[in-house]
Formats: structure tokens, sequence, C-alpha cells
């Protein structure tokens, strides 16, 4: 479990399992293309559509998921000082834009056949807009300072201070039925999920968190290097 | 006593500070209004349209009025050496935050306060609005200064990106300004919606000492 | 009072001094000497419990400096190499805010001889902003005095004076010293002022 603070640990360990991590993602995306493509069924109510749900779905995850690990590596790196949390925030923070970029455009796509609009304002969508200008900031933020020490303290602090806002999208469906009317049924909270349609939904995850890693690695790797080299 | 007195003298000197530069926050007000001016101008002088949305223009200015003066939150003393003397003096870090936080609040956003009711004339507000409008704008902006320390304290040792400040103040203001108009437009809710912008109050000004503190004392090592 | 044991400081992975030793006792003159770059302000950024040593700790009357911090802040004074004073404000009005700030038991008396001395008694009413540089680094001092503290921390304090000026210092120096008060500066030429202990960095 070395590896996941100490930056030489992690070197070797990401030498041994990127070609593997690598491989097995494209493996899992095709096999979970082929399932969501053809071999799930359609939605009753919504036809064929639904199978956008196969790549908006796991990438909604993986966006919460990759700043809930960042929030640790920020505890980790502020209180415990070891100096991988603030190697593994620079390096991830892209990531999880993008995930969330993706999770934003699938959505919009699923939106105007289904509901017929690109954006609504309700509490999931601006909740999961405003994680997404949370994550550009972080990166701006990365670009902006120019000492290095203050720069990664101070992304650190940012990311604990945003990190309010992510039980916000979690619940953010349950909490706002109270203030506004809800204006659509809301498919994107987590309904109870026949099988068939659970196992492409799995495999495209797994398929993500590993298309995660091994981008994950090579941006980890470059900045431990980087910050060996520099003079600032 | 004596650590009180020091409070006390701490914000005779603010005040000080304050008033010999009056044209500052007098910029401000300025700035205000002539957005109100230009909102106006852009959507055609019609009484009717303005009443509907006029709230929420006021509030939306008030905002990006209150994030122009974050620059001088504590660059100024940060860059003459003073933030390092109030500390000598006896003060810790979280507690300077909180102190500047108060003193941001009286010195700039209780001139907005004051000029809420000539806004909502210009605006068309109705007038048995203004006393929710005071009600959420008064708890708002002290989450909205705790926010921008917060921020500027971030920022102390960034010096070419100014408007991140802004945009961390603004992304972290959007659940104030979805409740305080809320509080405005459902009369009906008042009870409940203002316990939740205390509440938000509450949480914002907790964190404020923490992350303000340790960015002040990181940019004081780092200079 | 002061002593600093075995002290040395690491910043962004570079070795900036190690193995300071210090000791300052009342009465007691220390200068901190090295040519520029060699970490005389972060030495003494670290005895004001700024930055963190990597190796060595700071004593305050026996005490770890850490864990003696609010007693230590109420016998220090600082000089950094700014200049403190307010600009839009006249001199007038800076000395009532310190004179108030720092609670001073200073009387009305010593600041006027202090005024004299320094020679901006003519700038009473002068706003800061147009005093010249030399002139704000000599208001600097009236803080220091109008503050009243034992322990005097000075970066850099002789650097653009003039020579009348430099001798004046000397004398407030002395006269500090003589009154059990102790200073540690920092300087990178030769002041020629009697010094008790000299730290090269």
């Amino acid at each position: 479990m070395k590896f996941l603070v100490n930056p030489s640990k992690f070197n070797e360990m990401a030498d041994y399992i990127f070609k593997p991590v690598l491989i097995l993602s494209i493996i899992l995306f095709a096999i979970g293309l082929l399932f969501s493509f053809y071999l799930s069924p359609d939605d009753y109510q919504q036809g064929s559509t639904v199978r956008i749900m196969y790549v908006h779905v796991p990438s909604a995850w993986l966006a919460l998921l990759t700043y809930a690990i960042m929030t640790l590596y920020s505890i980790l790196a502020l209180a415990f000082r070891i100096p991988f949390g603030f190697i593994f925030n620079t390096a991830v923070a892209p990531i999880g834009a993008v995930f969330t970029l993706i999770c934003i455009i699938s959505g919009s796509l699923w939106g105007k056949p289904m509901w017929g609009t690109w954006w609504v304002w309700d509490a999931r969508l601006t909740s999961v807009a405003i994680l997404f200008i949370i994550y550009l900031i972080i990166i701006f933020m990365n670009l902006s300072f120019e000492n290095r020490i203050v720069r990664e303290k101070v992304v650190a602090i940012f990311i604990l201070v945003g990190s309010v806002n992510l039980p916000i999208v979690k619940f953010s469906v349950d909490w706002w039925n109270t203030l506004h009317q809800p204006a659509t049924i809301s498919k994107l909270s987590k309904p109870s999920i026949d099988p068939s349609m659970m196992t492409p939904l799995i495999i495209m995850t797994f398929a993500f968190i590993m298309i995660g890693i091994a981008i994950a690695i090579l941006r980890i790797k470059t900045e431990i290097i980087s910050r060996k080299s520099y003079l600032s | 006593m004596n650590f009180l007195n020091k409070i006390i003298f701490f914000y005779y000197r603010e005040y000080k500070l304050n008033m010999s530069g009056i044209q500052d926050i007098l910029t401000n007000i300025i700035f205000f209004f002539i957005s109100i001016f230009i909102f106006i101008f852009s959507i055609g002088p019609d009484k009717e349209t303005i009443s509907l949305i006029g709230v929420g223009i006021l509030w939306t200015l008030l905002l990006l009025s209150s994030t122009l003066s974050l620059r001088k939150f504590y660059q100024d003393d940060f860059e003459n050496g003073n933030l390092l003397i109030i500390h000598l003096n006896g003060f810790s870090f979280g507690f300077i935050s909180i102190l500047k936080t108060f003193s941001h609040f009286l010195f700039v956003q209780v001139p907005f306060l004051l000029s809420i009711p000539i806004a909502c004339i210009l605006l068309n507000i109705a007038n048995d609005k203004l006393f929710y409008l005071f009600a959420s704008f008064s708890i708002g902006s002290l989450i909205l200064s705790c926010l921008g320390s917060i921020s500027s304290s971030m920022n102390l040792m960034n010096q070419r990106n100014f408007l991140l400040g802004s945009v961390i103040v603004m992304i972290f203001s959007v659940p104030v300004i979805i409740f305080s108009v809320g509080i405005i437009n459902m009369e009906e809710s008042f009870n409940s919606l203002i316990n939740i912008l205390f509440g938000i109050l509450l949480i914002v000004f907790a964190i404020n000492p923490w992350a303000s503190g340790l960015c002040l004392k990181l940019s004081l090592e780092n200079n | 009072m002061l002593i600093v044991k075995d002290l040395s400081i690491e910043r962004l992975d570079k070795k900036i001094f190690e193995n300071i030793n210090l000791s300052l006792t009342p009465g007691n003159i220390t200068i901190l000497k090295g040519k520029n770059g060699s970490g005389k302000t972060t030495l003494l950024k670290a005895i004001l419990n700024l930055l963190e040593p990597s190796f060595g700790s700071i004593y305050w009357k026996g005490k770890l400096l850490k864990k003696n911090l609010y007693d230590f802040y109420n016998h220090v004074t600082y000089i950094g190499d700014t200049t403190s004073s307010l600009r839009k404000l006249t001199i007038k009005d800076n000395i009532n805010i310190w004179k108030k700030f720092f609670i001073s038991n200073i009387n009305d008396a010593q600041i006027e001889t202090a005024l004299k001395t320094l020679k901006l008694d003519n700038y009473l009413n002068k706003k800061v902003g147009t005093l010249s540089f030399g002139e704000t680094k000599k208001l600097e001092f009236l803080r220091l005095i109008i503050e009243n503290k034992k322990v005097w921390i000075l970066d850099e304090p002789l650097s653009n004076l003039d020579e009348d000026s430099i001798e004046l210092m000397k004398q407030t120096f002395e006269d500090h010293c003589s009154k059990e008060g102790s200073i540690i500066f920092s300087s990178h030429q030769n002041p020629g002022i009697y010094v008790t202990e000299e730290i090269q960095l």
C-alpha cells in the first residue's frame, strides 16, 4: 500500500501495471460498448436513446469519485504532511474535469430528444455545473501561482473548501422537491434497475475507471519528474 | 481587558484607514448604480418587465459590486508589513481574518445596504418587499464577506490572475443567491428560507478563520 | 532569554543554513552578517515563528518558543524591509494609531523628545506619502519607541540611511541596551556598532 503515498514506490508500481491496465481498459470498453449497443434491451418508455445512460452515469460517478479522492489526498497532504497528496491533486484535477464535461455533454444529448431541452435548471444539473467550474478553478490556480509551496497548499485548501459541493450533488434530488416544483421525473437519480441493464453499466464503469487510472498514472509520473527538476 | 482594547483600537485604525480613502467605497456604490442603469437600458424601460426581474438584478449587481473591492482586503496590509505587525501584537491569523471580515462588512457592505432603498425605486420593486430585501441582504452580505476573506487570502501571492478571486466568491455564492431571491419572491416560506441562509452563514463563518488564517500564514512564510 | 540551538532551515529542498547558535540576554546586541541571499531574513523569520525549521529549536525564557509564543510576542517588536506607516495619513495620525493600538505606556513628552532627536518634529502634519524614504525609515523607529518592548528584531535597519542618521541609530541602540533591552539586527555592511555577538551566515 506504500505506493499510494510514496513517489518512488508509486513509480515502480506504475511501471508494473500500466500496460495491463491500458489493455484491460480497451477490452472493457469494447465489451461494454458491445453490451450497450446490441445486447441490452430498449427501455419501454425511452426507446433506444436510453443507451446514452451507459456513458452518462459512469462518467458522473467517476467525476464525483475523483473529487472525493482528491479531497482525501488534500487532507493527507495538509494534516499528515505527505507531499504525494499535492502531486496527486495537480495530476488528477484535469481528469476529473474531463469526466464532468463528458457527463454534462452526454446529459445534454440525452435531454434533447427525451425531455425536449438541452439544459434545465434543476438542482442536480446546477450543482454538477458548479463542480465543473470548481475543477476549472483548480486547474487555473495551478497555472497562476509562481511559488510552488504556496501553490500546492492553496490548491489543497481550496479543494477542501469546495468539497462542500459534493454532498449537495449527491442529495440535491432529495432536498429540492420542497423548494421548486419538480419539472420532470428525474431519471437522473438512481432507480432500481433491471439486471440486463445493470451489466453494461457495471462494465462501462470499470472501463472508465481503468482508463482513468491509466491516464492518471501518466500524469502523476510526469508531475513527479517535473518536481525533481524544479528550480523555483 | 488589554485584548478588548486592542480589538477596539484595531477598528479605530480600520476606520481611519477607510475614511481617509472614502472615494474607494463611494466608487463601489457608483459602480452599482451605473450597472443598474446599463441593465435598464439593455432591457428597455418597460415598467412591467423590470418589476418582474428587479429583485434578481438587484442581488446580482450587489454580488458583483462587492467582489470589486476584494483586491484591497488583505493586499495593502500584506505588502507594507502591517499584517505581520498586527500578528505580533497578539492576534492569531484566524482571529485577524474574523476582524477583517467584520471590518469589510462594515465599510463595504453597509453602504450597499443603505443604498438598497434608492435602487428599489429605480428598479420598480414594491415597497412591501423592502423588509425581506434587508433581511436577506444583511445575512447574505456577511456570507459574501466571509467568502471574500477566504478568496483574497488565497490570492495574496497570485500576481497575474486577478479575476480568480472574484470567480471563487461568485461560484460559492450561488446558493446564497438562490435562497435570498427565494425569500423575497416567496414570502410564505420566509421562516424556513431565512433559517437555511443562517445555516449557510454559520458554516462559512466557521470555515473562514481556518482557511484564511492558513493562507495568510502561508503567504507570510513565502513572501 | 532567547536561545537558538542548532538551527537549520531548508526552503524548496535547498539548504539555506545549518547549525546556527545564538543567545540573547538583556543588554546585549547581536548582529547577523552575510551576503545577499545568505539567509538573514530567513533566520529572523524563523525566530519570529513564521517558518518551520527543518532541524533545531528555539527557546524563550527556558521554554520552547512554540509553547511560549504569546509571552514572546509581548516582548518583541519587528522592523522588516517595508515601512508600515500608513501613507495616506499624517505622521500625527500614525502616531495616534500606534499609541492606541499597541496600548503604549509611553507619555507624550517622551514622544516629543523622540521626534526631536529623529528630526521629524517639523513634519507632524505632513502625509507620510510625501516624505522621503529615509524619513519613513526613521518613522519606523518611532514606532519601535512607542511600542516600548524589550527585544528589538530588525531586518537591515541601517540600509538607505545617511551618516547622521546612522550615528543617531547607534546612539538609540546603545540607549536601549543600557535600559536592559536587547537587539538582534542584520546588516551586510560594517556599521561600527559595538556588538556582543556576531553571527556570520
